[in-house]
């Protein structure tokens, strides 16, 4: 049996976080509107994670772990320290919450993801360094665990944080 | 509050959207000046994440004319084209409407650009599908059921839809999602449309169908 290193796309769908300390790995959030991914990365121990949040505040869910940024956060935190980050330490960087639609006085759910995910993290004497936040431009985004290079895709262009 | 129906009340939900859909169909085919097919309607119970799958992935580009749907019921209704195909309709939908000459008909090298013109009919065939369906669903609930003004976005699939489903899924963790396929002559235009109700202003819907207790 050959063991192959290829580097691997780790995808945090919707409501999803994903976690890796295999360098190689690509973590990977697609198509954020409205929602926000918190994308964290351990310089030390090397270990990454991608969030990809719905919305503020809701009851714990098994089945999209971090659908609520209030209750999903904890348990994407406790996660990433289990796997060997140390968060007070660690690089956090933001991207989503953009407004795609503003028909019928718009939903305004991005920003307060924005102000909700800001707010939770300094609770929790944490804060935000670079963001792609707000906005009106869909976004892709990928964290390269090898590294921690953060690339936020639009349609129009691709820019790293 | 999750409303539980019986196979029979299914059947007559899914009965009247496939009916509204057709509807929709028809109203674009005429719009269009060409038969226009509707694959029967697939309606689920489903999670956003299903929703996003429907809709060919997250990451895909899609065309998007969005409506808000207000009124006795309340929910979100989109169209969904690729970038090739929402150029080639635009075009079917302004020969109408121009004359020849008149007609913006070079293909332009950029697949995500699209004159005002364009735009604009595209808009408009978003507003004549979804109101024929909201008409067809207006004359169960006697009462009327509206559409906002029509926004068109160019963008990646999950990004237009994530804000009309976190609208939904706050409380309930799947949505009910109406969804079919339009092509019209030899596939060269396809296009989605999906019809999300809020599940609040569902049971008002049920009611008046009917498929509630059978």
């Amino acid at each position: 049996m050959t063991l192959t290193e290829s580097p691997s796309l780790l995808v945090a769908g919707i409501g999803e976080m994903v976690l890796s300390s295999t360098p190689g790995d690509h973590l990977v959030a697609y198509g954020l509107g409205s929602c926000i991914a918190l994308a964290i990365w351990d310089p030390r121990t090397h270990v990454g994670g991608l969030a990809h949040f719905m919305l503020p505040a809701g009851p714990a869910n098994d089945a999209s772990p971090v659908k609520f940024i209030d209750t999903g956060l904890d348990t994407y935190f406790k996660a990433l320290e289990a796997k060997g980050a140390f968060l007070n330490r660690s690089v956090l960087k933001a991207a989503g919450g953009a407004a795609m639609l503003t028909v019928g006085g718009g939903l305004a759910i991005g920003k307060r993801n924005e102000e909700s995910l800001r707010a939770a993290l300094t609770v929790r004497g944490l804060t935000l360094g670079a963001t792609a936040i707000g906005g009106t431009a869909g976004r892709t985004v990928q964290l390269e665990v090898a590294d921690g290079r953060f690339l936020i895709k639009s349609l129009s262009s691709i820019t790293e944080l | 509050m999750t409303l539980t129906l019986s196979e029979a009340g299914q059947n007559v939900v899914a009965g009247t959207f496939g009916r509204a859909m057709k509807h929709a169909g028809e109203a674009l085919g005429s719009m269009c000046g060409q038969v226009i097919e509707v694959q029967t309607p697939q309606l689920k119970r489903c999670s956003a994440a299903d929703v996003l799958t429907m809709a060919g992935g997250a990451e895909s580009i899609v065309l998007a004319v969005y409506l808000g749907i207000t009124g006795s019921l309340q929910g979100h209704a989109l169209l969904l084209f690729s970038p090739a195909d929402a150029h080639r309709l635009a075009q079917i939908l302004l020969a109408g409407l121009l004359g020849p000459g008149e007609l913006p008909m070079e293909e332009t090298a950029d697949v995500l650009a699209y004159d005002e013109l364009e735009l604009s009919a595209l808009q408009e065939a978003g507003n004549v599908t979804i109101s024929a369906f909201l008409n067809e669903l207006g004359m169960h609930l006697h009462e009327p059921v509206q559409p906002t003004p029509p926004q068109v976005v160019i963008e990646m699939a999950g990004a237009v839809l994530d804000a009309v489903l976190l609208d939904l899924v706050g409380e309930a963790d799947q949505v009910l999602a109406a969804k079919t396929t339009f092509s019209e002559g030899g596939r060269a235009i396809d296009g989605t449309m999906f019809v999300l109700p809020r599940a609040d202003s569902l049971r008002v819907l049920l009611d008046a169908l009917g498929a509630i207790g059978i």
